[in-house]
């Protein structure tokens, strides 16, 4: 049942880009800066929520000759996107503040700032509500591009050569992943009726599916896999992912990690039901999803062990859990369900993560986890906010992310996917084990540089603080109505391509 | 006529391997977008709208005249060297390309396209081109051949799509030039501001963050 | 074509006798360029027959290699001639696979120029011999990778019915024809490869190695140099010139004309370029090779 809003989703694109334009070219001082960002951010946000609850609502809401699309899947990433912003937008405000407080941040880089930060959530919100391929492709480049300079907003050795390596591998990735969309453009060429201008609508992609090539669609899958895979951080095209998670300021990591990966894996699942009606339902594309899935859980894990920088081992941290992800999708059935809600969780809890670890390392002045022991004693709040995020991205129950890897070893026993059990829990073990070993000295250990600053925090970051760990609890405890209905619709557009009708 | 356009990009791929100066090279990258909007029209010559030739002559001004014009500008004002100085020397660059084409074109042989293509000849050829540029990203030292080699993979992938997927609608494909566009103006300014940290161009230093 | 082997036979012949006007053009094509007038077109011919009334001098290193190179050189550079069709025409000698014969004998004659070259035992011409025999290895697979896609794309395997059966123009035939100009001026020893009118030693590659020859050897040794000159510009002739009628004589004047207008060709080119750097050459060989190579695939797949 469709329902066009042309009017929201056209302002939905374009507000966060007038604010980006009105950023870089009007704002005058800090303050006006971060207004403009805010204003921006919460137009987007407010207009992203009303267009997932009308999605929730009708089905699916369309715009532009269905050239935009909003169904179960786009409108619960449009949520974890929108989450994801405002939690990051407002922990910009206070580390941003911080740092021009000690007069590390000139205006030229705040305006930067402000109109890339826009301009990201505008590509990112592309990707989510376009129905056409081409387009949702252009968006991901699109935030390639615009977050690239991100990276560097502080001109530095290191976070220039952060900057490039991110800048070619990921466009270099992308354009696989064009050329994967090519392919399944033309895998649909023999099917009657075939109209060029509607060849990359993935609704007409989807009810065609059986009948396409299946030669040419797997071979589309393979390119788009390892093109968006570059993107999600899927090893082994990881390799960008270290370096601009440590090198980017804080808020910059929250995001990638808190959703740029899974605007990638969006894109990703929206092929595989297409690919899978295509094959026959063989399962072909699930087994490469998982073959991926778990090698970068294992390449996650082995990095973990020796990192000595905590964002750095954030980093390789969101590799592991993106595996998972691509594990659980590759599972099939309840897995899926799983996987989508550990997206949510995995956003949650690694903005956190960044956030405390961005702020710990304006405290203290440094990133190496030695020098960051017994942080919980100095820092309250931060200290504490890092050693707790870091328990639940281990998987420490009852937070939610254990509640959903829990899923997944279910799925996987279901699916009798016993090696892939094997090695999934071999992984999670070893990233546990390291984990914990870094994350013990943080909480007792011997500081071994002393902060001078006194620990005062205000009442917004206390929230930045509390709320997430909070949700993170509740959602372990307890699967509220809404948001199980909305992963349920969700999980079954990746399985079967339609959600049922909501009741 | 398509099936000649697609010799001439093998040859400017395998040019593109076997010279030394920087000029050059954008010289040859030009030259390939310039034949990549002739190619366009030729393959669609005996249906050619005003819609689709309106977008080859965009292409061939974006990728034939545009994108040399960036890539000069962000030598001169990076004060780049010209020599290339690359890690595989050109010789053996063109051998190496030499194999690349055979594998294109066993390549070309074992992919069921043969419904699909409308010029036979695209798929080695198109094929070719993204190897040439993989190799140009991976065996050479400057950032700025680096973002050459992205522009020659790009080059190769919309070879292919011109050939099997034909027609694009219009905003895509706009939207696909504005993105490449947009890349290659953002690595011109990436590699300035490198130039300007760093007093070289040489990607093959930038190897501080390991593990 | 009427009386085949008598037109074979006075191709052969006429061949031998224009060769060295080939030389004659492409010098007074550069002193043209130059600004000058330049030395007669038959300057060439007045030095081989002063030569050859002059005594040879040999060195007292030097031993029997020495001095039978020279009539070697002579008699392998007429015998490759014999496997070359001109005008459309066969050759006197024509059978499948007469390009192996015609690459040997261009490599007989190459190994005993850089073999009496190494007899004579100074340093110069032996620099110039490995210099020789490295480029000319480069060059030989141009050539044969060439010759094979024009073999495998018109079916016959003589040189005499490859080359005029090789007339339409294609892109394979484009990139042959370009490979050979390459070969042709790095066999050749000219500009861009080698410049024949230097007295630098250092600089030289063909120059150097015959340094040491001189009267009846030396007039001998330039003439087999205008052969070479004739017997690889035939072959691109015949490629690049379609002999559509089917008179021997007017097909012969074309042919003639052909190579004359090739020769000036080469005479430009060497006053328009200069050297290239010696560390270039071994590049622009290969990708001469590329180019062949090319042809060769496309015309294969």
């Amino acid at each position: 049942m469709d329902n066009t809003h042309p009017l929201l989703l056209t302002c939905l694109l374009c507000v966060p880009a007038i604010a980006a334009g009105l950023a870089a070219v009007t704002a005058r001082s800090l303050r006006a800066a971060a207004f403009i960002t805010a204003a921006g951010i919460g137009g987007g946000s407010a207009l992203g929520l009303a267009a997932a609850v009308e999605a929730g609502k009708h089905g699916t809401i369309s715009a532009l000759g269905s050239w935009l699309y909003v169904d179960a899947l786009s409108a619960f990433n449009l949520a974890v996107m929108i989450i994801v912003y405002i939690m990051s937008t407002v922990f910009a405000f206070v580390y941003f503040k911080e740092e021009a407080r000690a007069g590390a941040f000139s205006l030229k880089q705040a305006r930067q700032f402000a109109a890339l930060w826009c301009g990201s959530f505008t590509s990112m919100t592309l990707v989510l509500v376009s129905n056409n391929l081409g387009i949702m492709w252009v968006g991901i480049e699109a935030t390639t591009l615009l977050t690239a300079f991100l990276i560097c907003i502080h001109s530095s050795r290191h976070s220039l050569e952060a900057m490039w390596k991110y800048l070619l591998i990921c466009s270099v990735g992308v354009a696989f992943a064009f050329m994967g969309t090519l392919l399944a453009a033309a895998s649909s060429r023999h099917v009657a009726g075939f109209d060029i201008h509607q060849a990359l609508l993935w609704t007409r992609l989807r009810d065609h599916a059986a009948m396409l090539n299946p030669a040419l669609i797997k071979a589309a899958f393979i390119f788009l896999v390892v093109g968006y895979g570059t993107k999600a951080g899927l090893a082994p095209m990881h390799n960008w992912l270290p370096d601009a998670h440590s090198q980017a300021p804080a808020p910059v990591s929250a995001l990638f990690s808190g959703f740029m990966l899974n605007a990638a894996l969006y894109c990703i699942m929206r092929y595989i039901p297409i690919v899978e009606a295509a094959t026959g339902h063989a399962g072909w594309a699930l087994t490469l999803l998982a073959a991926l899935g778990v090698f970068s859980i294992g390449i996650g894990a082995a990095f973990i062990v020796f990192q000595q920088d905590i964002k750095r081992l954030l980093a390789y941290c969101s590799v592991e859990h993106i595996g998972i992800i691509a594990l659980g999708l590759g599972l099939g059935g309840i897995g899926v369900f799983a996987a989508l809600f550990h997206t949510l969780n995995h956003s949650l809890c690694k903005s956190l993560s960044f956030f405390a670890a961005g702020r710990l390392g304006q405290r203290y002045g440094t990133h190496d986890i030695r020098l960051l022991h017994g942080a919980t004693r100095n820092s309250r709040l931060w200290g504490t906010a890092l050693f707790v995020s870091l328990l639940a991205l281990m998987g420490v129950a009852p937070f939610a992310l254990f509640m959903s890897e829990f899923r997944i070893l279910k799925a996987a026993v279901d699916a009798h996917a016993f090696v892939l059990l094997a090695l999934f829990l071999c992984g999670v073990s070893v990233v546990f084990v390291g984990m914990l070993s870094k994350a013990i000295p943080l909480m007792w250990g011997e500081s071994t540089v002393s902060v001078a600053a006194p620990d005062i925090h205000t009442r917004l970051e206390a929230g930045l603080v509390v709320i997430p760990l909070a949700a993170l609890l509740a959602l372990g405890c307890w699967m509220p109505g809404f948001l199980g209905t909305a992963l349920t619709q969700a999980s079954d557009i990746i399985r079967t391509g339609a959600a049922l009708p909501p009741h | 006529m398509s099936e000649t356009c697609m010799m001439v990009l093998i040859v400017l791929d395998l040019a593109l391997l076997g010279i030394s100066m920087v000029n050059t090279g954008i010289l040859i990258v030009g030259l390939q977008g310039a034949l990549l909007g002739a190619f366009v029209i030729a393959v669609n010559a005996p249906a050619l709208s005003p819609r689709l030739f309106v977008i080859a002559c965009a292409g061939i001004a974006i990728k034939g005249f545009l994108f040399p014009l960036l890539l000069r500008r962000t030598i001169k004002e990076a004060n780049i060297q010209r020599d290339m100085n690359p890690f595989v020397g050109a010789s053996l660059s063109l051998l190496i390309g030499i194999l690349m084409l055979a594998s294109a074109l066993w390549l070309g042989a074992e992919l069921p396209l043969t419904g699909v293509i409308r010029a036979p000849f695209t798929v080695p050829a198109s094929f070719m081109t993204m190897f040439t540029g993989l190799f140009l990203i991976i065996a050479r030292k400057k950032a700025l051949t680096q973002c050459l080699g992205y522009i020659v993979f790009e080059n190769g992938i919309y070879a292919f799509g011109v050939a099997a997927v034909g027609e694009i609608p219009s905003l895509v494909e706009l939207g696909l030039l504005l993105d490449a566009f947009v890349a290659v103006f953002v690595m011109g300014i990436a590699i300035y501001r490198i130039n300007q940290e760093f007093d070289h161009m040489d990607a093959d230093e930038l190897r501080s963050l390991k593990g | 074509m009427k009386h085949p082997h008598v037109i074979a036979v006075f191709n052969y012949f006429l061949a031998l006798a224009l060769a060295p006007l080939l030389t004659g053009v492409v010098n007074r094509v550069k002193a043209r360029f130059a600004g000058r007038s330049g030395p007669p077109l038959f300057q060439a011919y007045y030095d081989i027959a002063k030569l050859l009334r002059k005594g040879a001098v040999y060195g007292a290193q030097t031993s029997w290699i020495f001095r039978a190179s020279a009539p070697v050189i002579l008699a392998s550079g007429m015998i490759a001639l014999l496997t070359v069709p001109f005008g459309g025409a066969s050759a006197p000698l024509a059978f499948g696979g007469d390009i192996i014969v015609l690459a040997y004998m261009l490599g007989l004659m190459r190994f005993f120029t850089i073999v009496a070259a190494l007899d004579t035992g100074s340093s110069f011409e032996g620099m110039g011999a490995s210099r020789e025999a490295f480029f000319s290895a480069l060059a030989e697979p141009a050539l044969l990778l060439g010759v094979a896609a024009l073999a495998v794309k018109t079916g016959w395997m003589s040189l005499s019915s490859m080359l005029p059966a090789a007339s339409p123009v294609s892109f394979e035939l484009i990139l042959v024809v370009a490979a050979f100009i390459i070969v042709y001026l790095a066999e050749n020893a000219r500009i861009p490869i080698d410049d024949p009118a230097t007295h630098l030693e250092l600089t030289m590659i063909h120059e150097v190695m015959i340094l040491d020859h001189s009267g009846p050897d030396f007039g001998c040794i330039e003439f087999a140099s205008s052969l070479k000159l004739w017997i690889l510009g035939a072959i691109i002739v015949d490629i690049a010139v379609p002999y559509r009628s089917g008179w021997w004589f007017v097909d012969c004047a074309e042919g003639v004309a052909g190579m004359l207008v090739l020769a000036a060709a080469v005479g430009t080119v060497e006053s328009a370029m200069a050297r290239l750097r010696l560390l270039r050459v071994p590049q622009l060989l290969v990708a001469a090779g590329a180019l062949s190579t090319i042809a060769f695939l496309l015309v294969v797949r």
